[in-house]
């Protein structure tokens, strides 16, 4: 006991550590904004009906799309991890692909495919976006079925049966990635604004946040987002409370069962599943893929030359001027993407220790970077790091990089402290008694066999930091980035260029996921 | 790991600017421009842009945020509102540019906080299969016959700065009157003018009200379209004329370097590249070699007058309004 209490004496100052950073850059460039919310915000705005009006579209649009999310990305991650539909491995490879696209991308590929408008179109389409964020989430739970328990459903009812028990496994990981799904749709306006040019006209929530910060006045801003992070807050709380009460309670080293063999079930059933699986793989990422692809050697009547031609011209010149962004947005998503592989662990570690009040009170602290606009985010960081005697760390890349992490830490922590609050404490508490560090406690008795989930939200905050384009455009040294320079070149007009650029930038985001899935694959 | 430290230093490692540029001009028309100031004169630019999606107000916010402490030394603005904006805040300094000298009158502040540039027009984009089109601007979603178009909503942009010219020559009530019919009409409203551009030339639309440099660029890529000039009869105020401001940033860290960009930017090398890059920007001076199919205001086309300082009052006071109207 006494050891266990002098090892809990050397951990603090790593928490202490872990506060000061994401205090440095998570909490200080939110407490401007934070500080607005008590400047006046009054139950009255909440009650005015345009608010309720524009609220009640949010969250019509955001329910309507994370349905279709959850809807296409659970069975996907079943049918990829668990079951032997043709091609699995190259479908489990393919289904985060859409998380590598910028949603208004998306929207602009499917509506130059289908034509269609409306806000239904919206939603489907940020549907077809976030719909890897369930899967993903769903496909880690069901990998830790044991194998006794895949066996047990088996012998009990079949095929049916083993399947019907993924499902329960699955589904409360499920919900907490359709909670981020929510969270990120409820927050774009711009797929929504592109959808309405054309016959009904609708607005969302997030478009009026963004106009209220657009103002000497960015307090009002600040004003506006507080409906929007309540909103988010509740379905984070409620996700959160479903995977912690329901979720796979299987931890530590799990052996997965085999897949189940669908053949064996009915003779047709691998093929009807494999056609399911590979036809919503081709809405998710193969038309939307193949629509750029085709549009970087489109052009208007007067173009010249042929597809391939002005294809090879568009990517040449994507790569010609795009070159400095892509390192750029590789420098700040890689180095959010470490700081927060080593900070999520110990905020995971220290959850876990916390009890009652205080734990949500931190869950809540934790959540807040993320559920504010990034806007507000950004302007908070200009108020609080633009000093005379800061001026070179405010121009400087470790700004961009502190604060893209501070934003999207909250996905890692939770991913990172879902998993281990399963594993059995055995080890660590041996290893304690055996007199290990307390990071090698973590990283390599804790978390040692689950060592995936911790580079999974390092890489899913990479994504989101290179993605992120609102604060790319209010802090210095992360204005000439993919995202400001893909977004400025879609003004002018979705030519060539605009998809050649598209693509390169999908790539940029998919090659690492794509190496380090394919190494994991090969020692699975 | 240690390629990743040894990436983050080499990256880090960037040399210092002499000048720091806030940009509101489309990268890909801006970045020759900056690229040709630091041929010529040997200085460093560090630009810094805005995108469309974003509403272009970005940069305008960022000004606001960093008042005490500027980062930036020239903001560089597609259009005149929010120029006019932060001189009232009190970013902007006054700097009289020689290169300003023969730009006309019209277009300059008169205590020299700003000068304008290169503009574009508003005009109407239609379809070569287009039948029924609006000659008037506030013919536009009037009735059935003229609102089967798109028109970007005007929170931002030339489109917003277009309502408040015309709460300007009008007044405010007419011009919400206005936009209440067009909005309950099935005009289809965009999100910005390059939204609507596109939706013209991919068929969904048969014209819109938009920007001379988004038209320019359907004509060039070959879409079956044309520009009219809308209020071309003398009893109408004429096309409006939006030209590129540019202003000194007061209290920037590099005032010297400042001065030399923005006399650069106010050259007629500058308008004349302007003008003959794909944006097809309008010069403010006369006698600036153009493209010939290129349309002068004064002479194929009747400019609008505006008084911009008014124009600005008007969309401090609209933008309100406009924001409950189109946000709902």
């Amino acid at each position: 006991m006494k050891r266990l209490k002098l090892s809990l004496r050397k951990a603090t100052p790593w928490y202490l550590l872990a506060f000061l950073l994401t205090g440095i850059m998570a909490w200080l460039p939110l407490s401007p904004v934070l500080s607005a919310f008590g400047n006046g915000w009054v139950i009255q705005d909440l009650l005015d009906p345009r608010t309720l009006g524009l609220l009640g579209n949010t969250v019509a649009l955001a329910t309507k799309a994370s349905v279709l999310a959850i809807g296409l990305g659970l069975p996907l991650a079943i049918l990829a991890t668990r079951t032997n539909v043709l091609g699995h491995h190259f479908l489990r490879l393919c289904i985060p692909l859409p998380l590598f696209v910028p949603p208004l991308l998306l929207a602009q590929a499917w509506h130059g495919f289908s034509g269609a408008d409306s806000a239904l179109m919206a939603a489907i389409c940020l549907g077809l976006s976030y719909a890897p964020l369930p899967a993903l989430f769903a496909a880690r739970a069901l990998r830790r079925q044991s194998p006794s328990s895949h066996q047990a459903a088996l012998l009990a009812g079949g095929p049916k049966s083993a399947l019907r028990e993924m499902v329960r496994l699955a589904l409360p990981g499920a919900c907490l990635g359709t909670a981020f799904a929510f969270l990120f749709i409820a927050s774009d306006f711009a797929v929504p604004d592109y959808f309405a040019t054309v016959g009904e006209k609708f607005s969302v929530y997030a478009g009026e946040v963004f106009n209220q910060f657009r103002d000497q006045n960015w307090r009002q801003g600040a004003r506006a987002a507080a409906p929007l992070l309540a909103l988010g807050l509740a379905i984070l709380g409620l996700a959160w409370f479903v995977d912690c009460k329901f979720g796979n309670p299987q931890g530590g080293k799990v052996t997965t069962p085999q897949r189940l063999q669908l053949q064996k079930w009915h003779p047709l059933l691998q093929i009807i599943f494999s056609l399911f699986a590979w036809l919503a793989i081709g809405l998710l990422v193969l038309i939307p893929i193949g629509q750029l692809i085709w549009e970087s050697g489109a052009a208007g009547p007067l173009a010249e030359g042929s597809w391939l031609q002005r294809s090879q011209t568009a990517f040449a010149d994507a790569f010609t001027r795009g070159r400095g962004d892509f390192l750029r947005s590789l420098q700040t998503g890689l180095g959010a993407g470490a700081i927060c592989f080593f900070l999520a662990p110990m905020w995971a570690r220290f959850l876990i220790q916390v009890k009652g009040w205080k734990k949500a009170f931190l869950l809540v602290l934790l959540a807040l970077p993320l559920l504010t606009p990034a806007m507000g985010l950004g302007i908070g960081a200009i108020v609080i790091f633009n000093q005379d005697w800061l001026r070179p760390f405010y121009a400087g890349p470790w700004l961009p990089i502190l604060i893209f992490a501070g934003r999207f830490l909250p996905i890692a922590i939770f991913l990172t402290y879902e998993r281990m609050r399963t594993v059995p404490s055995s080890q660590e508490e041996a290893a304690t008694l055996a007199g290990a560090s307390f990071l090698r406690r973590i990283f390599r008795y804790r978390m040692g066999g689950e060592i995936k989930v911790i580079w999974l939200g390092a890489a899913m905050v990479a994504v989101f930091s290179i993605r992120e384009l609102d604060l790319a455009i209010l802090l210095p040294a992360a204005n000439a980035s993919v995202a400001v320079r893909y977004f400025n070149a879609l003004h002018f007009a979705r030519d060539q260029f605009v998809a050649a650029f598209g693509c390169l930038m999908t790539l940029l985001l998919f090659l690492p996921y794509m190496i380090s899935s394919s190494f994991q694959s090969s020692h699975e | 790991m240690r390629s990743f430290a040894l990436l983050l230093a080499l990256t880090a490692c960037s040399q210092k600017p002499d000048v720091v540029v806030y940009c509101s001009l489309d990268q890909v028309h801006a970045e020759p421009i900056l690229a040709l100031f630091e041929l010529q004169t040997g200085l460093k630019v560090e630009a810094h842009f805005d995108v469309e999606r974003n509403k272009t107000v970005g940069l305008v916010n960022r000004l606001l945020a960093e008042a005490s402490q500027p980062y930036a030394d020239v903001y560089w603005n597609n259009e005149v509102a929010h120029t006019i904006r932060l001189k009232r805040a009190g970013l902007t300094a006054p700097y009289q540019s020689p290169s300003a000298a023969d730009i006309p009158p019209s277009f300059k502040d008169p205590q020299h906080h700003w000068a304008g540039f290169a503009a574009r027009a508003r005009v109407l984009l239609a379809h070569e299969k287009a039948t029924q089109l609006p000659h008037f601007i506030q013919d536009i979603g009037q009735s059935s016959a003229t609102s089967a178009g798109a028109m970007a909503a005007p929170l931002t942009g030339t489109t917003l700065t277009h309502m408040a010219v015309w709460a300007d020559i009008h007044t405010p009530n007419f011009v919400f009157a206005w936009l209440q019919t067009a909005l309950d009409s099935p005009l289809s409203i965009a999100g910005g003018n390059a939204d609507a551009m596109r939706r013209v030339c991919e068929g969904d639309v048969p014209w819109c009200l938009t920007d001379t440099d988004d038209a320019a660029a359907a004509i060039a890529n070959g879409y079956p379209v044309e520009m009219h000039y809308l209020g071309q009869s003398q009893s109408q105020p004429g096309v409006l004329v939006i030209p590129n401001t540019i202003c000194l940033i007061a209290d920037g860290p590099h005032p010297e370097a400042a001065k030399s960009f923005i006399d650069f930017a106010l050259s007629r090398q500058v308008e004349e590249h302007l003008a003959a890059g794909r944006s097809r920007q309008i010069p403010l001076r006369p006698h600036v070699p153009t493209p010939p199919t290129m349309q002068i205001p004064g002479k194929q086309f009747l400019p609008m007058a505006v008084d911009w300082e008014e124009v600005a009052t008007q969309l401090e006071n609209i933008l309100p309004r406009l924001q409950q109207l189109f946000t709902s």
